[in-house]
């Protein structure tokens, strides 16, 4: 019976062991959980992709993600989406309208389009208009190159799947850049006030740096 | 040719064939995929399909193996509780996404799903109704919890996967459930009734 005890005592150590590595030692029982403490540990740099949308032209988006003292409210969407991206688009809004109060411009909205292949320039242009985008603080874009745009969503660990219905399933968010072009937090799409605070800080202290 | 018979025992059958014939089966990259790409066919296809390879292909294997691992699984025990641990880290969510895009994470859920079927087969009969019940009464109730959470939870738990797809696992797991505790409780009560009349026939 000693050694039923000692192996059963051996595998449940095992157990305990690999489930605390699986879920982060209990805090992350989803990849989304166990994404959002990943960025919070290590912030991710934004890979190398040109962004094409309303007023931005091959833009580089490290460079434009680069303004002083600047924080970026990033969500990834695509226009026909009638779902989660209802929410978001009317997050979007609501941060909007929040910025507009503000004289310093210290924090700016972009939304990125994963479905390059059905939005284009015109179809961003009615999704701006949708939601009343005002382009000094919410850029609406896409990432025109499909090499790329697989390499920023699998940097920040965008799932997009197909619906069956023609759409997508995406693990929507609210993902904040820092001025130096890293994703150093994500916040629920309903987290508006959370994101928006954190924003705002990481942007005064990079303009007071 | 030697080796070849040395690996497996004059007294092997089909079982063995019938292990290695599964697992080809399922590491072959379209029928991976497939079963993959829906959550529900990735929890309750392949994760059984995994066990099974286990539980055939331990059968087989020489006796002396056999006795000196019992030695270290009386009544079963040790057996049972490493496959309820596995069992339950594995219905992580986490792990079903994790494994479709680590390899490492996808072998280590392989060959932890082929021991623990393995573990089962080994334990089942010598642990008796009482650590079946205590077994099955961690197991089930696990279960029915993880399946009414995926029911009920309005956020997908997995990236990777539909939400409408987690409702049907979730859906599924709970029936499972309920179907085991059933079919058990029926085979423990056969089993009584056979084990009286044969007394009272003598």
């Amino acid at each position: 019976m000693l050694r039923t005890a000692l192996a059963t005592l051996a595998l449940a150590l095992l157990g305990w062991w690999s489930a605390a590595w699986i879920t982060r030692d209990f805090q992350a029982w989803t990849a989304e959980g166990a994404r959002r403490l990943a960025v919070i540990e290590q912030p991710v740099a934004v890979p190398k992709v040109a962004l094409a949308g309303l007023g931005l032209v091959n833009a580089d988006l490290h460079m434009w993600l680069n303004g002083a003292g600047r924080a970026t409210i990033v969500d990834f969407v695509y226009t026909r989406c009638p779902t989660v991206c209802t929410t978001l688009g009317s997050g979007f809004q609501q941060l909007q309208h929040a910025l507009a109060e503000e004289t310093t411009g210290g924090v700016k909205l972009l939304s990125i389009s994963f479905d390059p292949a059905h939005d284009n320039a015109s179809r961003l242009q009615q999704y701006a208009t949708q939601w009343r985008a005002d382009p000094n603080r919410w850029a609406i874009a896409t990432v025109p190159d499909d090499y790329q745009l697989q390499r920023l969503l699998k940097a920040f660990q965008v799932v997009v799947i197909d619906d069956g219905r023609g759409g997508y399933e995406h693990n929507a968010a609210l993902l904040v850049l820092d001025g130096r072009g890293r994703l150093v937090r994500i916040f629920d799409d309903t987290e508006l006030e959370l994101a928006l605070n954190y924003a705002r800080s990481i942007a005064q202290r990079e303009a007071s740096e | 040719m030697t080796s070849l018979r040395r690996a497996v025992p004059r007294n092997a059958t089909w079982q063995t064939a019938a292990a290695l014939l599964l697992l080809l089966l399922m590491l072959l990259p379209p029928v991976r995929r497939t079963i993959e790409s829906n959550m529900t066919a990735h929890m309750l296809i392949q994760y059984p399909c995994l066990m099974l390879v286990g539980a055939f292909l331990v059968k087989e294997r020489p006796a002396r193996w056999l006795s000196a691992a019992q030695r270290w699984n009386e009544l079963g025990i040790a057996g049972l509780v490493g496959s309820a641990l596995t069992l339950a880290v594995l219905m992580v969510p986490r792990v079903l996404d994790l494994a479709l895009v680590d390899a490492r994470v996808e072998a280590l859920k392989l060959i932890a799903l082929a021991a623990s079927g393995a573990a089962l087969r080994l334990s089942w009969e010598r642990a008796g109704v009482v650590v079946q019940a205590f077994f099955l009464g961690n197991m089930l109730p696990m279960s029915v919890v993880v399946g009414t959470l995926y029911q009920d939870s309005a956020a997908r738990v997995c990236n990777a996967y539909r939400l409408a797809d987690q409702q049907t696992l979730g859906l599924a797991l709970v029936l499972i459930a309920i179907a085991t505790a059933a079919l058990w409780l029926l085979q423990v009560a056969r089993r009584r009734t056979r084990a009286t009349d044969g007394s009272s026939e003598r």
